[in-house]
């Protein structure tokens, strides 16, 4: 009882004190002109840093939503330019064949977010939260405009399940520049951001600094998406070099993923057979 | 009786406060203020509330008989008023008050006295020196003026002081 009664003590008197002490400022304002500059750029200065404070913290608060919106952009924006690099590859095709016959877009995009991920085993893993309802299906790749993420290996209703490029059992078909050389792109489990082209014939010397993108020759990931760059090569047991590759996709920060799935893909792989 | 005297002291101080703002030739450079010795000296019994009324009461009175701006003297006095028990209590200690004695020079001697004007006088120039520079003086000129009107009002206000309550 006592100690709610200094309370309210305590507060009546700061209420008084800031009454009186604005009262004397706003006299002050009104008889002197230095000081009423003063006081007003003071006041429009704590005015500026509240509403700038203000706006910081709502900004925060909206980022999700930014985030989301920004995904959904930068989605649109990729399956334009896929759709183009498709276009830009079937003009090349056409000049080659000298034939006006249209090729069909081969791959089909479904925006999504990570669920969960592995980074620290050698055999990593990604969840991702788009399943057979979204219209997945197994062996689909997962992809970003940065780079190859993955592949996937299983599909629930609403959820599927992906090897991470990060895993030592994903290969990928890659290719040195443009219209380079083509090998396998595998994880070597020296860090996340690193991987090896293996199997380089000795003969073949490689610029560092190249990039290294999808081949194409392959039924499970679109032609040209860039995966990385090489940093240099070295021999292994002296028959054959590796690459070492600087992946792009920064895997630590990774949120928002594409899935690119194949519908030829089934035909393709029984035509392998 | 005691109390009419300490009111016409104090209304005699306020008029020699009203005259050193108006007529005193170097208030650019010193100013001299006997209004924190008046707030400190008032019953140990008023509460704060009551003192940071009657600082602003006074201030805004020297304020307005002086050439000076309006407002500017209650602005650095209410927080005087504010702190002014808990000063009393750091100073010459909480048995002050439980006795329901009163601040004299004679009794509770002369450093004690100074220490408390010279940290109310310190308090009521850091914001009067700041509000009048209004951004227009540069940093150490103010400190120095800020300086040598806490070291000039002191002893006038220990002067006051014994003048109050002897």
């Amino acid at each position: 009882m006592a100690r709610a009664g200094k309370f309210w003590s305590g507060f009546i008197t700061a209420v008084i004190f800031i009454g009186l002490e604005i009262a004397a400022i706003s006299l002050l304002e009104r008889s002197s002109t230095l000081q009423n500059i003063w006081i007003n750029r003071a006041s429009h200065n704590v005015m500026a840093a509240t509403w700038g404070s203000l706006n910081k913290v709502r900004g925060y608060f909206d980022l999700r939503a930014q985030n989301e919106i920004l995904a959904g952009r930068n989605y649109e924006l990729f399956k334009e330019l896929q759709q183009y690099k498709e276009l830009e590859q079937m003009a090349r095709v056409r000049a080659r064949l000298d034939s006006a016959q249209a090729l069909p877009s081969r791959f089909k995009y479904i925006p999504a977010e990570v669920t969960a991920m592995g980074t620290n085993s050698r055999h990593n893993y990604i969840i991702l939260d788009k399943g057979t309802e979204d219209g997945v299906k197994p062996q689909s790749a997962i992809i970003t405009p940065n780079g190859v993420v993955g592949m996937i290996y299983s599909v629930d209703k609403r959820y599927s399940y992906g090897l991470s490029l990060l895993n030592e059992k994903v290969s990928v078909s890659a290719r040195i520049g443009r219209e380079g050389l083509v090998a396998p792109l595998v994880w070597d489990g020296s860090g996340s951001d690193r991987a090896i082209l293996k199997d380089i014939p000795l003969h073949l010397t490689v610029e560092v600094g190249d990039t290294v993108r999808t081949s194409g020759i392959s039924a499970v990931y679109p032609p040209d998406i860039p995966i990385g760059v090489t940093l240099g090569s070295r021999l292994i047991d002296g028959s054959v070099n590796v690459v070492d590759v600087k992946l792009f996709v920064d895997f630590s920060s990774l949120r928002y993923v594409i899935i690119a799935e194949n519908p030829d893909r089934q035909i393709i792989e029984k035509m392998e057979e | 009786m005691k109390n009419y005297r300490f009111i016409l002291i104090c209304v005699l101080l306020l008029i020699a406060q009203v005259f050193l703002d108006n007529y005193f030739p170097l208030r650019r450079y010193v100013l001299i203020s006997i209004l924190p010795a008046i707030i400190l000296l008032i019953s140990l019994e008023t509460r704060s509330i009551v003192s940071m009324f009657l600082a602003f009461a006074v201030g805004f009175a020297v304020d307005f008989f002086s050439t000076g701006m309006l407002g500017i003297s209650s602005l650095a006095l209410v927080p005087v008023g504010l702190v002014r028990g808990a000063v009393v209590g750091l100073v010459f200690g909480d048995e002050l008050s439980a006795r329901g004695d009163e601040l004299s020079i004679q009794r509770l001697g002369v450093p004690k006295m100074a220490l408390a004007s010279l940290l109310l006088c310190a308090l009521y120039f850091a914001i009067y020196v700041w509000v009048d520079s209004a951004g227009t003086v540069s940093f150490w000129p103010a400190a120095l003026r800020f300086v040598l009107s806490v070291a000039v009002s002191t002893p006038v206000c220990l002067f006051a002081a014994r003048l109050l309550r002897p």
